[in-house]
């Protein structure tokens, strides 16, 4: 079954810049009020590189990893499902799903993923 | 040393054929030319003078590598092991690098080491890829069973190609080998196999001329050195 | 305020010291800063270690009060200063105002790092805890990889191409090759590393579209300052170098929370705070080290802090302006490239190569003629901390 991405991105309620993850006090405007929400629809690819020395716990070859911007703003870093990053181009439209990004103790650690549309 | 030939005949094992492995010049990151060429019987003695200063070096395993490097080129000079061969890298005529492994059957290799003398280079990565392009390309073999005794050596083989893992023992007592078959090499040789040839005769005459090699502390101070990298 | 001067550097060898520890290695630096200041038996009033990982790397912490008793130092104040890999500018700053407020007079600030204790996986998990534990850590992150996304970025905004990096990577690897400080003396070649199809292997993708050859080594290192009033450095026995100016600035934890990912605010406001407190301009400068974790980075830096305009850094290097000799030599000791990257003593360490450049120790290979005015910016995180530093000759 498809998991909800879960993450919780900020809305300052006083200005209405979108955080994530969470600050105390908004980066605009200081405000200390914000409104949880969900990263909504599909994403739009901003930065990407692919990591070929990784970090213990990350036995594959490369990993390629992005960051990418919500139908609803919200911009949040995630692995990218590709073969190769030459099939990806900044701007590009990504589908978002929730599944494991790594294995801890034993554990999946799930975070976002990103598959380009074609 | 005396040798019983009669006594021999029965204690060497038999040889499978073997084609030649073709030189090949690589450009090194420091401009410098490395020859990768076959190594004959009568090379060992020499080889054995650089391999030897490794046996005391803890670091990255070069005492583990290079002790078990020095018994199969032994037993290969003194015709103790099937089918071995042995893959030299030379940089102006000096020993760099040392690769070995041999033909289990014709269809099957077994990987032995990888030592490489002067680092900071990919002189290991360049001689492991030859050794797997021996195995692959030249003796025409379907699959090359590998284990790694050093982290460098994992990361640079088994994650780097990547390799596959299998449950048949490797014969040099370690853990279950991984298995290079000839699609993965195949899929990783444009990135990893590398090489000019023919070799223009000056480099080849000047590495076959002689095998030179540093003294103990140069070689020494190239591995575990301050500057080791 | 009282002006601040440098009496005393130096450093030990980068490389992989497997010989050394920590403790050894802090020790070392420390001593030859002592002593170049010629202090002979007298104590310091305190002690500033700067350090990003002894918690991590070597299980060990408190390593202040540990060095002040091994270097006989008691009852010197002793304090841990860890800013990630800016933490040697962040602890000269400490020094710098302990002594300007006039609470201290002697102080020493040693920088060290042991990364090469464990395997270079470590090391990268070790760099990347630095990174958002849940926005970014999780996900496989390492420096390098915003590093690369940054350089695509750059590439595609300002034009930077592969040929401007290598232009920092063949000049940094060259003048590393003549420092004996420098982890790294080895000169690379175009041919080997960019040109040649065998390139692929010598140089392969690190961190796309970062190669091998534009990232630093990951290192083992100390180096070390004494700092005191100018009043009483004009009395020692070295040409005094005046700490003129000082910035420090941060930015957001992610990068994905920059208006502009390629615009690095924190060395620009690092930067200008320093030159103003110095009251000279980017202009004014004769040899900078700036933080070249990744050529881009140097590229970068040299347009966020006013040697360049944005956009020219990549054709300014391509041109050789930064070289030896050029219009603004830049990272004449190799920079973390060559020199080497343990990320503590970095801060320091390019504080130190300054003080050689401005006091004209170097040999002729490496010294800028006439150096008076020289300047450092040390690169914490993805720059959400930076420290810069101007640094003047005191003619004697």
């Amino acid at each position: 079954m498809k998991k909800e991405i879960a993450i919780t991105a900020y809305k300052c309620k006083q200005c209405g810049r979108i955080h994530y993850p969470f600050h105390d006090r908004c980066l605009d405007c200081k405000g200390r009020l914000f409104e949880p929400i969900k990263p909504q629809g599909n994403a739009r690819l901003l930065a990407y590189t692919a990591i070929y020395n990784l970090p213990w716990g990350f036995d594959q070859r490369f990993l390629i990893l992005g960051v990418a911007e919500f139908e609803n703003k919200v911009k949040a870093m995630g692995q990218i499902k590709a073969d190769s990053i030459d099939s990806l181009k900044t701007g590009m439209v990504l589908r978002p799903s929730w599944e494991p990004v790594r294995v801890q103790a034993g554990e999946d650690v799930y975070g976002l993923k990103f598959e380009p549309i074609p | 040393m005396p040798v019983d030939l009669e006594l021999e005949a029965v204690l060497r094992p038999p040889q499978l054929p073997m084609s030649p492995y073709p030189p090949k010049v690589i450009v090194l990151a420091n401009g410098k030319k490395m020859v990768i060429r076959q190594a004959v019987r009568e090379d060992v003695p020499a080889i054995l003078k650089s391999v030897h200063p490794c046996l005391f070096i803890e670091r990255d395993y070069y005492d583990i590598v290079s002790a078990r490097l020095y018994g199969e080129l032994l037993a290969w000079y003194r015709y103790r092991v099937k089918s071995e061969y042995c893959l030299l890298g030379q940089v102006d005529g000096y020993l760099v690098g040392v690769v070995n492994g041999r033909l289990e059957n014709e269809k099957v290799g077994m990987s032995y080491h990888t030592l490489a003398i002067d680092r900071g280079l990919r002189i290991g990565s360049h001689l492991f890829a030859a050794k797997m392009e021996y195995h692959m390309d030249y003796l025409g073999q379907e699959e090359v069973l590998i284990v790694a005794e050093s982290p460098i050596g994992f990361r640079r083989w088994m994650i780097e190609y990547p390799l596959e893992m299998t449950t048949i023992p490797h014969e040099l007592g370690g853990g279950d080998s991984y298995r290079l078959t000839r699609a993965i090499y195949l899929k990783a040789k444009p990135r990893l196999v590398v090489g000019d040839r023919p070799v223009p005769q000056n480099l080849l005459d000047e590495a076959e001329a002689e095998i030179k090699f540093a003294d103990d502390d140069t070689i020494r101070e190239r591995i575990a050195g301050l500057k080791g990298r | 305020m009282r002006d601040v001067a440098i009496i005393g550097a130096g450093m030990i060898p980068f490389g992989r010291r497997d010989e050394d520890s920590l403790m050894d290695m802090l020790a070392y630096a420390s001593l030859k800063a002592l002593d170049d200041a010629g202090l002979g038996d007298k104590s310091v009033d305190a002690v500033y270690v700067a350090n990003m990982g002894a918690g991590i790397l070597q299980h060990q912490t408190s390593i202040a009060s540990s060095l002040v008793d091994r270097l006989s130092l008691l009852p010197a104040a002793a304090d841990v200063v860890e800013n990630g890999p800016a933490s040697g500018g962040s602890a000269v700053k400490n020094g710098l105002l302990a002594v300007a407020s006039g609470y201290y007079d002697l102080v020493l600030v040693v920088g060290g790092e042991k990364m090469r204790e464990v395997t270079g996986w470590r090391a990268t998990d070790f760099v990347a805890t630095m990174t958002h534990p849940q926005a970014e850590y999780p996900y496989g992150i390492t420096l390098p990889g915003m590093g690369g996304m940054f350089t695509r970025l750059y590439m595609e905004k300002y034009g930077v191409t592969r040929e401007h990096l290598l232009a920092v990577s063949l000049k940094n690897q060259e003048m590393g090759a003549l420092n004996p400080y420098a982890h790294v003396e080895m000169t690379l070649d175009r041919e080997g590393i960019f040109d040649s199809p065998h390139a692929v292997v010598n140089n392969p993708l690190a961190a796309d579209p970062l190669h091998l050859y534009d990232l630093c080594p990951v290192s083992d290192g100390a180096a070390a300052l004494v700092l005191c009033p100018l009043e009483l450095a004009k009395k020692m026995a070295k040409v005094p170098v005046l700490i003129a100016g000082f910035g420090q600035a941060t930015d957001t934890h992610t990068l994905q929370e920059r208006e502009d990912p390629t615009d690095l605010k924190a060395v620009t406001l690092a930067a200008r705070q320093a030159f103003e407190m110095a009251r000279l301009k980017p202009g004014d400068i004769d040899v900078a080290e700036l933080h070249d974790a990744f050529t881009i980075l140097e590229i970068a830096e040299s347009e966020h802090v006013g040697f360049f305009k944005k956009g020219e850094g990549g054709k300014a290097a391509a041109a050789g302006k930064t070289r030896f000799g050029g219009q603004i030599p830049i990272n004449v000791s190799g920079g973390l490239k060559a020199r080497g990257h343990p990320v503590g003593a970095t801060g320091v360490a390019q504080i130190v190569d300054i003080v050689f450049q401005l006091r004209h120790e170097l040999p002729g290979n490496r010294q800028v003629k006439n150096a008076r005015y020289g300047l450092t910016v040390n690169f914490g995180g993805f720059g959400n901390n930076v420290t810069a530093f101007v640094l003047k000759r005191v003619e004697p």
